[in-house]
């Protein structure tokens, strides 16, 4: 028994990246209406950036560092993505998207080498709570979901930029007559979506090391969480994250390690086939 | 002088001339109407005198000013809001969220820092104003926090003019405003433009299939074929022109009001 609750422990902290990379997507969709394929890629950076600024500077300083230049780089994904008058098709932005992510993999191996990353976690300690060892990276990972998700839903609901936000997904046109720019809209949304996967990902990389490949894995299992949540539930992403992160540590724990990646997969075919049998078609 | 201006102005979708050197003037505080059949190119007009097209050639003038190929955001800081044809609400926001965006638009700049900052410190500007619009609206006050994609289509048309309001307007450019409507819906809806215009000064540019409609609400009117204007005049003149009877009041098109 305490074999199952280490793994759900542990499943807790990597779903929280999940759910973490899951509600980036989400915030993206619901602003743009498009599915950010290279949302991962911001993990793998936010992760690798921290590794290597921190050589220079203390780990702190290197990850605040790492998620701002994350957060950057992706006001630039916004604008590639979305075209400079923020006006290019959905299912367009979606493919460069993906277009996206193949180069980045290319330019993170030319940048930061084949090697995986980690660095020191916040702490080097564990609480034992009846023979099951909670690392405080765990928690922190789990806290940052869990705040990142009440964040974002406050913001989407209750303030005026987060409703701009839903607004130009909900009628681009209608928030272009008001006189919203839909540019500037793509590049917040962009940029704040980065900026949380880059925190996932900073925190994710003591626990598990971080390569230039890993956005893939990242984004689909973050594309399986937002999907639990028809891409547009920010509180279903993080349930989503959550529970896919101990399905997938308790086959890993019990059955086979090969299997996380495709139980994302199945996890999300089923989803998309059952959803869309409703009211949403992904 | 007048408040809108297009000066032969040409609208192009490739080849494809939708807009055929139109010229077309609004006073402040006059109600005119944009009529003529399906595909006439009224809705391109009424697009390219709000930034959303580009026209090929011709100028648009407010008050004077050229804002010829200026974004919609421009234009609506300048004074002219545009109702969309279809409603176009931000369907899963409430429906005070939607009037609040109103305003907030009409703030927005290219960056959105700035934007909001300017935005929150006219919160009491905008305070007033919402309540202006709920009493000019009463039925938007009962419905603000629904979500309004969930409100009926008479609602929806309500939720597009007050968020439109919001701006503050001296011209509302209305597109289809009958169009799906109940007949005693658009009634109401006509009395209400009819006082907004007549107690607030705001200048109305109604386009509408519905002659019928557009005739009873404007006092001028233009009719639109082809792209190109075919009669302008008084309501009153053009009403009795025989051709605009056979053309539009006969076809059986929405003779709502």
């Amino acid at each position: 028994m305490t074999t199952f609750f280490q793994l759900v422990v542990i499943g807790i902290s990597t779903g929280s990246v999940f759910a973490i990379v899951g509600m980036s997507l989400v915030l993206v969709y619901r602003a743009t209406g498009i599915v950010n394929f290279a949302q991962g890629v911001f993990a793998v950076l936010g992760g690798l950036l921290t590794y290597s600024l921190s050589q220079k500077m203390a780990l702190p300083l290197a990850a605040v560092l790492a998620t701002l230049g994350t957060a950057f780089i992706a006001t630039l994904v916004a604008l590639v993505a979305v075209g400079i008058r923020g006006r290019t098709t959905h299912l367009a932005s979606l493919i460069i998207t993906v277009g996206i992510a193949i180069f980045a993999e290319a330019v993170l191996l030319a940048s930061f080498g084949e090697v995986p990353r980690s660095y020191a976690a916040i702490s080097d300690r564990a609480w034992n709570v009846g023979g099951v060892l909670v690392q405080p990276q765990y928690a922190a990972l789990a806290a940052v979901a869990l705040a990142a998700a009440i964040g974002l839903t406050l913001f989407l609901r209750r303030t005026i930029v987060g409703q701009a936000l839903v607004a130009s997904a909900d009628s681009p046109h209608a928030a272009e007559l008001i006189g919203l720019n839909l540019r500037s809209i793509a590049v917040i949304a962009f940029a704040l979506a980065g900026a949380l996967t880059a925190i996932g990902g900073v925190l994710l990389a003591p626990t598990v090391p971080v390569a230039y490949s890993s956005g893939l894995t990242v984004t689909i299992n973050g594309f399986a969480a937002a999907v639990f949540g028809g891409l547009t539930s920010i509180r279903l992403a993080l349930l989503g994250g959550y529970a896919l992160g101990i399905v997938e540590q308790l086959v890993v724990g019990y059955v086979d390690p090969q299997y996380n990646l495709i139980i994302a997969l199945v996890v999300m075919l089923a989803l998309i086939g059952w959803r869309s049998r409703g009211e949403l078609a992904v | 002088m007048t408040l809108l201006e297009l000066d032969a102005v040409t609208v192009r979708y490739g080849q494809a001339v939708a807009v055929d050197e139109v010229s077309l003037a609004v006073a402040p505080r006059e109600r005119v109407a944009l009529i003529g059949p399906n595909g006439a190119g009224k809705t391109s007009v009424l697009n390219a005198a709000c930034g959303v097209v580009r026209p090929a050639s011709g100028r648009v003038r407010i008050e004077g000013q050229d804002v010829t190929g200026a974004p919609p955001a421009t234009v609506v800081r300048k004074g002219i809001s545009q109702v969309p044809e279809g409603r176009h609400v931000f369907s899963s926001l409430p429906v005070e969220a939607n009037l609040l965006l109103g305003a907030y638009g009409r703030v927005f700049r290219l960056e959105i820092v700035s934007s909001t900052l300017r935005y929150l410190r006219s919160r009491r500007d905008v305070r007033v104003q919402l309540e202006r619009v709920y009493d000019l609206l009463p039925k938007l006050r009962e419905l603000r926090e629904r979500p309004a994609g969930r409100t009926s289509g008479g609602e929806q048309q309500m939720v597009a003019i007050g968020r439109a309001l919001m701006a503050r307007p001296r011209l509302l450019a209305i597109d289809e405003l009958s169009l799906g409507l109940a007949p005693v819906v658009v009634q109401q809806l006509s009395e209400f433009l009819l006082r907004l215009n007549e107690e607030e000064g705001v200048a109305i540019l109604l386009v509408d299939q519905s002659a019928s409609l557009a005739f009873s609400l404007c006092e001028r009117a233009y009719v639109l074929e082809t792209g190109r204007v075919a009669l302008e005049g008084p309501s009153r003149d053009l009403e009795g022109r025989v051709e605009v009877r056979s053309a539009y009041l006969g076809g059986g098109l929405g003779e709502t009001a």
